[in-house]
């Protein structure tokens, strides 16, 4: 999933000064369950965002919506009467939510309220950890399921580097090591023999690094 | 304090600390209004609820719960002790002073220290005034 977490509330309450009817538009897939955009944290956000003004003496109108993904035209469409009756729209979605809603809704300033961080898990219970760099070329048959590119500091793509101790990074030592885990992981599925593969430097072309990248299917075009 | 100021605090409670309210003697403080709210458990007071009761006008928030490790459903106070220190971030950044919200652990059915609980918020009270956003 999209991992993000909310601006801070000062933040917001700059981005959203100049209007006085604004609509705080949740999300309900990712950005929900890493608690930055849900229905609950767009109640929590316009409850906050009201006291706030009202205690600055600042009259604006908030309304809430939640739809269940905003980068998806389909569920954007049911938020279209309340964006027609705000004049700005504070998206709570990741990036691409924030784009989509600005896509389909040409007349109205779609600003953001969360700071989109990485593609990652629910580690553990309140705990997102970062998973993927999406680099387009995905190699994890020969990793054993972890992925370097992400996870290894120096992105070694033929690890270990030798500077790790104990299991941690020796970039950070909050952090595992990526390769002490690939290790680990490759002799219990008994496949330490890929640690003799040569990975070649990898073609970036295929990772953001190439540009904004497209998938067409045509098949699903009609 | 002003004089005409009669506070307004809203006390979020769980049935298995506080079974019933009522029987708080709060000598010479009746000056006050004051606004109950049952959960089954702690772990229920969401952080929009916490919200809600100041813009719904409250000048302070009480959240009671049982003594750690005494929670009939394990780890529900822990929750709440939780979600209040958030909220009480966040009213602290939007201005409004998280001090007007507390949580404090009591056991079952100690009225005594209830009312000393809120004889304290009103106190506080005295020095922090009116919830500004009212
Ligand atoms: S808008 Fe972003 S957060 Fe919402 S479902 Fe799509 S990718 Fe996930
Ligand atoms: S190899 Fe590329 S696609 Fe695969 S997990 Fe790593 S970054 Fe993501």
């Amino acid at each position: 999933m999209i991992v993000g977490e909310q601006k801070p509330i000062l933040e917001i309450k700059e981005i959203i000064a100049p209007y006085k009817k604004i609509l705080i538009l949740g999300c309900g897939t990712c950005v929900k369950t890493c608690f930055a955009g849900g229905e609950d944290e767009v109640a929590v956000l316009a409850s906050a965002l009201r006291l706030a003004c009202k205690k600055d003496g600042k009259e604006i109108e908030i309304e809430e919506f939640t739809v269940e993904r905003q980068c998806e035209d389909e569920f954007i469409q049911e938020s279209a009467p309340a964006i027609s009756r705000n004049d700005g729209v504070l998206s709570l979605a990741c990036g691409a939510g924030v784009q989509a809603i600005a896509r389909r809704f040409a007349k109205s300033p779609v600003l953001p309220g969360v700071n989109t961080m990485f593609i990652g898990v629910l580690e553990k219970q309140g705990v997102f950890t970062e998973e993927c760099s999406g680099c387009g070329n995905c190699r994890l048959d020969i990793f054993g399921g972890i992925c370097p590119v992400t996870r290894c500091a120096k992105k070694l793509l033929n690890g270990p580097c030798g500077g790790s101790q104990n299991g941690k990074c020796e970039v950070n030592p909050e952090t595992d090591c990526a390769w002490q885990m690939i290790i680990e992981r490759l002799g219990i599925l008994g496949q330490m023999d890929n640690l003799r593969i040569y990975v070649p430097p990898k073609n970036w072309q295929t990772s953001l690094s190439g540009g904004p990248r497209k998938l067409v299917r045509e098949d699903h075009m009609i | 304090m002003n004089d005409n100021f009669t506070p307004k605090i809203t006390l979020f409670h769980c049935i298995n600390t506080v079974p019933e309210i009522g029987g708080f003697s709060l000598t010479g403080q009746d000056n006050f209004e004051l606004q109950t709210v049952k959960l089954a458990c702690s772990s229920m007071v969401k952080d929009v609820f916490l919200l809600r009761a100041f813009e719904a006008g409250s000048d302070a928030v009480i959240v009671l719960v049982c003594p750690e490790g005494q929670c009939r459903y394990v780890e529900g106070n822990i929750r709440a002790k939780k979600r209040v220190a958030w909220v009480r971030n966040l009213l602290d950044e939007i201005g409004l002073g998280g001090r007007r919200l507390s949580l404090s652990n009591i056991s079952a059915g100690n009225n005594v220290a209830a009312s000393q609980i809120i004889q304290n918020v009103l106190k506080d009270l005295e020095d922090l005034g009116p919830n500004p956003a009212v």
